[in-house]
């Protein structure tokens, strides 16, 4: 059976306004990044994913099946929103049998999968808590419980690390991993650390366009060449700011080492030439893309 | 079973512990009190009685007053129309009242000029009644029938002349000290009481349930948007008619409790204020189902449907619209008058049984009528969900920001 996501020439409109222009992209099986600033179009191409949106023209197969089929693709499919939320007076258990009633799934199989998928997602002391009393993390662990329920060929998670601490992004990250082990999981997010510490493949996304495709590694081969390091003292700092892509900045004493990005060698004394990093490389991909990119500016 | 989880939602929701709260306090000020100390039928209470010369008296009047006025009022389907005739068939009015008065001319000019003038709200055109046009001697009833079916044709059917309800209309009079007694009697004896209380039950919670339901309905089917939980809810394999009937039903049923522990708390009532009394206890429980739960699932159904085509503030709205006009002016009688398209039927009292089964096949056929209208209700809703899910459609907006209805400064 076909185990890919294709989608060829697709287009999305809202109204007379162009979202997605022309998205061409395949999907294979593991995680797969879909970074992107805030407002970069990959909601609305992960909720055309999940049927939930309409597209305008374009093709779009979902392991073989086309999206227009929503009632298949929506029992291969899980879906955990961005802005996941529950029921809050309903007990963590009882919101992920709901939902697992809402899949079709019979009481005694369900019975089964809400105890395991706790278990999975290390919810099980909580079981008994509202749903209200769950901290931010709980809830995004309950969230991809929710969507793994119906044991889904696929995955799409919209922005899941965002406003949780570094733990709890961690234990989030890696409950993806192991999810993503015999299925397809789409990871959106604008978190380069998120993709770094979880995809081989990503797409880039700016303005409702693929602007880059491919696996980290060549990401970052894209890159190599175009990213320094160098020494500043300090009052010089907001020029290099004005001139350069600045994508890290660390003070030390008496001057400050920045990271920048630059098409060609920076005219700044002790700048050399640096291993790129994926934070680096996006920044890149998205400054050799035409896109303004403002990184470091105040 | 998803029924029974939804059901457990909906249980466990604010909405639902205020509408038992309003439920249960509407039937213990009104039906509980109205019967406690066993009930009463006084004599000068109106009765119905089929007397051709009182319906034909009462008619004719009406129609005089409504001819002169040129203002026909009528209630298609249980709802207010005022309706003003062409010439050419105000005319064909004029010929019947002719006919049935037997005038003519300056004699028919005459009988019609003496009418009473008066005006209504801000309105300057002036209303007439009449109480003293004759029917001329020795009319048929038949005849006179129809010429009321062809009046009512004319006006587009729910008028004041429909052959139907002519007799509700008109024929009624006050009883009698040994009429009150045979009434009272009737309600022992052929009713066992709990038929009489039966309807009483149901005309009060009739009331109540015409309305409060869709404030839960609206609410609780807002409330996966509310809690931003309708994308998850969405992409579910669940067909939307499995899951908007499911819910539906959960509603009608959760709703239906409180009003079957009224029917208890109204049957043990009954046990106390007539003790030993022979009694025909499932009547208690058959007839205010069979009355209410039509008018139960009406209300749950615009709540569910308009909330998912528009708002619940909207829903909520047209059913107060649709509530007032169906228990003040279209069942502006207490007592009586049940038309085929009746939503919430009115029977305020434990006694005239008579007058009840004369309606009966008017009071079946509105409970089907309704009853199907709520699942047509509910596919509508399923429709709309299922298009909203695909993103097909978006609830229409109607007031504030990007509005249809706004009003632009």
């Amino acid at each position: 059976m076909d185990n890919n996501i294709i989608i060829r020439n697709m287009n999305k409109f809202y109204g007379r306004k162009q979202a997605l222009y022309n998205i061409d992209l395949t999907i294979e099986q593991g995680m797969f990044g879909l970074l992107g600033r805030n407002g970069a179009g990959k909601t609305t191409l992960m909720k055309t994913l999940a049927a939930l949106h309409k597209k305008k023209n374009g093709e779009i197969t979902v392991c073989g099946v086309p999206v227009e089929k929503a009632k298949k693709i929506r029992s291969m499919t899980g879906y955990l929103p961005q802005d996941f939320s529950m029921y809050p007076n309903m007990r963590t258990d009882e919101a992920l049998d709901y939902l697992g009633a809402l899949s079709g799934i019979p009481a005694k199989e369900r019975k089964i999968r809400v105890e395991a998928l706790l278990e999975k997602v290390n919810l099980t002391e909580h079981r008994h808590k509202k749903v209200k009393e769950l901290s931010g993390g709980m809830k995004r662990r309950l969230g991809i419980a929710q969507a793994l329920i119906h044991d889904p060929r696929v995955i799409i998670v919209d922005e899941p690390t965002a406003g949780l601490d570094p733990e709890e992004r961690i234990r989030f990250r890696n409950l993806l991993c192991e999810v993503a082990e015999d299925r397809i999981v789409i990871l959106s997010t604008h978190i380069v650390g998120d993709i770094e510490s979880t995809c081989e493949k990503l797409a880039i996304m700016d303005e409702g366009r693929i602007l880059w495709k491919g696996t980290v590694r060549e990401l970052l081969e894209n890159a190599r060449g175009h990213i320094y390091t160098a020494n500043i003292e300090k009052q010089y700092m907001s020029q290099i700011k004005k001139e350069y892509i600045v994508t890290g900045i660390v003070a030390q004493a008496d001057y400050t080492t920045v990271r920048l990005v630059s098409d060609a060698e920076p005219d700044l004394p002790n700048a050399v030439l640096t291993e790129p990093d994926l934070e680096g490389a996006y920044m890149y991909c998205l400054h050799a893309n035409g896109c303004s990119v403002k990184g470091g500016e105040e | 079973m998803l029924f029974r989880l939804e059901c457990r939602k909906i249980i466990r929701s604010a909405a639902f512990l205020i509408y038992c709260v309003i439920s249960v306090l509407f039937f213990a000020t009104n039906y509980y009190n109205d019967c406690k100390g066993g009930v009463y039928i006084s004599s000068g209470e109106y009765k119905i009685v089929e007397d051709h010369d009182l319906i034909m008296d009462g008619a004719v009047n009406m129609l005089a007053g409504e001819y002169t006025s040129n203002k026909y009022v009528c209630y298609p389907f249980g709802f207010y129309k005022a309706v003003h005739l062409r010439e050419s068939k105000q005319e064909k009015i004029a010929a019947y009242l002719k006919e049935i008065t037997g005038t003519d001319g300056k004699e028919f000019e005459a009988l019609f000029s003496g009418g009473e003038k008066y005006y209504t709200g801000s309105s300057d055109q002036p209303i007439y009644s009449f109480d003293s046009i004759p029917v001329a001697e020795g009319f048929s009833y038949d005849r006179f029938r129809e010429i009321m079916a062809d009046v009512d044709d004319m006006l587009g059917g729910g008028s004041y002349y429909d052959p139907e309800t002519l007799v509700y209309n008109y024929s009624r009079v006050p009883m009698t000290e040994d009429e009150a007694q045979a009434e009272y009697d009737s309600f022992l004896k052929e009713d066992r009481i709990t038929g009489g209380l039966a309807r009483l039950f149901s005309d009060y919670a009739g009331i109540d349930l015409g309305i409060l339901p869709v404030f839960a309905a609206a609410y609780l089917t807002s409330a996966d948007r509310k809690r931003r939980m309708h994308e998850v809810v969405y992409t579910k394999s669940i067909s939307s008619f499995r899951l908007v009937f499911t819910r539906y039903a959960a509603l009608v049923f959760t709703m239906f409790i409180p009003v079957f522990l009224e029917m208890v708390a109204a049957l043990i009532q009954a046990l106390f204020e007539y003790p030993g009394q022979d009694m025909d206890i499932p009547v208690m429980f058959t007839l205010p189902t069979f009355w209410l739960l039509p008018i139960l699932m009406f209300a749950a159904a615009m709540g569910v449907v308009i909330t998912e085509i528009f708002s619940p503030a909207t829903a909520i709205f047209t059913q107060v619209v649709i509530w007032f006009m169906s228990t003040m002016m279209g069942s502006a009688e207490l007592c009586g008058k049940i038309g085929r398209f009746t939503l919430i039927c009115r029977h305020n009292s434990p006694a005239n049984r008579a007058e009840f089964l004369m309606n009966q096949d008017n009071f079946i056929f509105s409970r089907f009528f309704w009853a199907a209208v709520s699942i047509v209700l509910v596919m509508i809703a399923a429709y709309v969900y299922e298009a909203k899910r695909g993103g097909r459609f978006n609830a229409i907006k109607l007031f504030g920001k990007g509005g249809i209805l706004r009003r632009k400064a």
